[in-house]
């Protein structure tokens, strides 16, 4: 973990003193109400906000944030939630199980009867979202998420925003299958490979996959994080972000662990069982800025490609990639930013792909090294940089333009 | 730390078991497949750590949960994966993990009769990643501790492991000792359940074998509480119970 550490961004922000703290946060709570009263509302600094150190702090100010960073109109909402339907509600039942299996997701000292509104909420709010978007199907972990914005927003502006979401953010996760789901998961080898061979290749002999990350994935941490702050504040960052980010963070996490994993025996169930509990006292914030370096380091559009091949390979086809249905179907998902930028560095992939061939025609552990490092030579110097600009906001400015470019829009279909 | 029966717990458990084996400790691994609710959770939990958790969540994926165990004189790893329930999650995600198992613990929920109509469906399932008869397969009917709100009986569940050569189990991952053979529940059920997987494996196991089943049982300790129609195939099964 030491050796980590001292790889990854070295954020000046965690030697603060308390006094410089306090006083940070309060010109940051000034900054994000004077974003809030501009008109129109200066929503690129409510993102910057929203990624940088702490987050959006309370939950009163993501109440008047989130719904923006979502391009949520509040003004507009009904005042009553629509009433739902549970006879014959094809999810019913599983929704039921899994939200009255969701006891850890509320505050330890809430009474009983309190959870159990919010539980039956919790339920409505998912079964209204779920029957006013017949396209979209319910996975278990789902109610993970919708839990969290409920207990910071409430049940009627929970609804809304969860509704936006579950038709942005998280609709891949809600196909009839999970497939578009698998396809996101096969980002993260790729990632983890970029940033440190070792590590990527100690998991591939292991045939770990990747299914360890799944529950973080489509619950944003919300199944696997207990501190409930600790939840919202990588909700903040998220909301913020490319819809792909989580993959980023879980690809850091791992990262962050290191030392752990590559001490771990080399076989699926140890590595699965190391990766899939996650320490409950990791540096969120240092874990947050260097997942947004590796974004702009390695972008998906980089990235794309090789993911894509990992599944060709897992499902042992030859077709061409592109002619995969499903793929065709997460391509779409991200075309905004994906394919475009993929065109204009058709180099990347052509460099990658004569790397490959080396590794393989070289077969040796050293030849891998060897064409590895030029990769980790960029990182590092690139690195050195981003790792004060995030603090100072210009990494983060990065990634604001490219979620703005993404920023779900209120006329824009991007599923249609 | 919200609950007591926190996945942490299971880390414990495992953190002190993998400092004991010596190095080639025999791993036999099981998955445990079924419907969602039925109490896979539960049930790996109960045989694992030993008592029924408090509170679950849904599982995601797959969780993996392990215990060492000696079969005669040989510690042996038992390799538990949890695998969720919904539908969604069989097909494309749980597939990675059908991979190199020794055995198959299908769950249903006796007081569900929806749970009981889907096993043929994930026999389908396992027979699709080559998990054929080959593979030592039991049936777990589960939650037999709900009295009343039995929905599956002993008499169908047997007809229906009778005709996948199945030995059947009833049990409870809450109270071992109630159901219907009420005053036996001294011991672990659910324990012994899965030891006598893990023995039909040690049995089974063609490295240490030509010798016929049931020879390496005997002096078995663990007791099992039986259905009412043993059917001759779990008598051969668990013989030297
Ligand atoms: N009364 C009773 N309840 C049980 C028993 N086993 C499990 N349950 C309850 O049934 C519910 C589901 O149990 P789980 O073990 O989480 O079910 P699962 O099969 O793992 O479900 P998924 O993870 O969704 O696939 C929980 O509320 C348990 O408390 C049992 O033996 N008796
Ligand atoms: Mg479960």
């Amino acid at each position: 973990m030491k050796k980590s550490r001292s790889v990854g961004a070295s954020s000046p922000l965690n030697g603060i003193g308390r006094q410089d703290g306090d006083s940070r946060r309060k010109r940051k709570v000034a900054e994000i109400s004077q974003a809030l009263n501009v008109t129109p509302v200066d929503v690129a600094v409510l993102r910057r906000m929203a990624i940088s150190e702490g987050g959006l702090l309370t939950d009163e100010i993501r109440c008047k944030v989130w719904p923006w960073l979502l391009n949520v109109p509040t003004d507009t909402l009904p005042e009553e939630p629509e009433a739902v339907e549970r006879e014959n509600n094809k999810d019913y039942n599983q929704v039921l199980l899994d939200v009255q299996r969701s006891l850890r997701r509320f505050p330890p000292g809430m009474p009983d009867e309190q959870r159990e509104g919010l539980q039956e909420e919790l339920i409505d709010i998912i079964l209204r979202v779920l029957g006013r978007n017949t396209q979209l199907h319910y996975y278990q972990g789902y109610h993970d998420i919708v839990v969290t914005f409920l207990l910071v927003l409430g049940e009627r502006l929970a609804t809304a925003l969860v509704e936006k979401l579950s038709t942005h953010h998280l609709r891949d996760f809600m196909d009839p299958t999970m497939d578009n789901t698998k396809h996101i998961l096969n980002y993260l080898m790729p990632i983890i490979e970029r940033v440190n061979p070792e590590v990527h290749d100690f998991m591939q002999q292991a045939e770990v996959g990747t299914i360890f990350a799944l529950s973080w994935l489509i619950t944003w941490f919300g199944h696997v994080l207990s501190d409930f702050r600790h939840v919202v504040r990588l909700y903040d960052f998220f909301l913020a972000c490319h819809p792909l980010m989580p993959i980023y963070f879980a690809a850091v996490i791992v990262l962050y662990r290191e030392d752990e994993v590559l001490d771990c025996e080399c076989d699926m169930a140890s590595v699965h069982h190391l990766l899939s509990q996650i320490p409950q006292d990791l540096p969120y914030e240092t874990l947050i800025s260097r997942a947004g370096d590796l974004f702009v380091q390695f972008p998906p559009s980089e990235l794309a490609r090789e993911a894509a091949q990992q599944y060709s390979q897992h499902s042992s086809s030859l077709t061409l990639i592109n002619c995969h249905p499903s793929l065709r179907t997460a391509a779409s998902t991200f075309k905004d930013f994906d394919l475009a930028s993929e065109q204009q560095r058709p180099d990347s992939v052509l460099r990658r792909r004569r790397r490959e061939k080396q590794a393989l025609d070289g077969a040796s552990a050293g030849a891998v090294v060897a064409t590895a490092q030029p990769t980790a030579a960029r990182r590092l110097v690139r690195l050195a940089v981003m790792g004060l600009t995030v603090a100072l906001g210009a990494a983060a400015l990065t990634l604001v333009n490219t979620a703005l470019e993404w920023a779900p829009k209120l006329d824009l279909q991007l599923f249609p | 730390m919200a609950s007591v029966e926190s996945s942490t717990e299971f880390t414990s458990s495992l953190t002190v078991s993998s400092n004991l084996p010596p190095p080639r400790t025999r791993i036999f691994k099981i998955i445990v497949i079924g419907d969602s609710g039925v109490g896979k959770t539960c049930l790996t939990y109960r045989f694992c750590a030993g008592k029924f958790p408090e509170k679950t969540e849904a599982t995601i994926g797959v969780d993996f949960r392990e215990k060492l165990i000696d079969i005669d004189g040989e510690t042996i790893k038992v390799q538990l994966w949890d695998t969720a329930g919904q539908e969604r999650f069989r097909k494309s995600m749980v597939q990675h993990y059908y991979r190199n198992v020794h055995a198959v613990v299908f769950v249903y929920d006796v007081t569900s009769a929806a749970s009981f109509r889907s096993l043929p469906a994930w026999i389908e399932e396992c027979k699709q990643h080559a998990l054929g008869q080959e593979v030592p397969r039991i049936l777990v009917g589960n939650k037999c501790d709900l009295l009343n709100s039995v929905q599956v009986g002993t008499d169908l569940a047997q007809q229906f492991a009778d005709a996948h050569s199945m030995p059947l189990f009833e049990t409870s991952a809450k109270n071992p000792g109630s159901g219907d053979g009420g005053s036996r529940g001294s011991s672990d059920h659910v324990e012994a359940i899965f030891m006598t997987v893990a023995h039909k494996l040690k049995s089974q196991k063609p490295l240490i074998l030509s010798q016929p089943p049931g020879g390496v049982l005997a002096g078995d300790t663990v007791t099992l509480r039986r259905g009412r129609n043993d059917s001759e195939e779990k008598e051969s099964w668990a013989c030297s119970c």
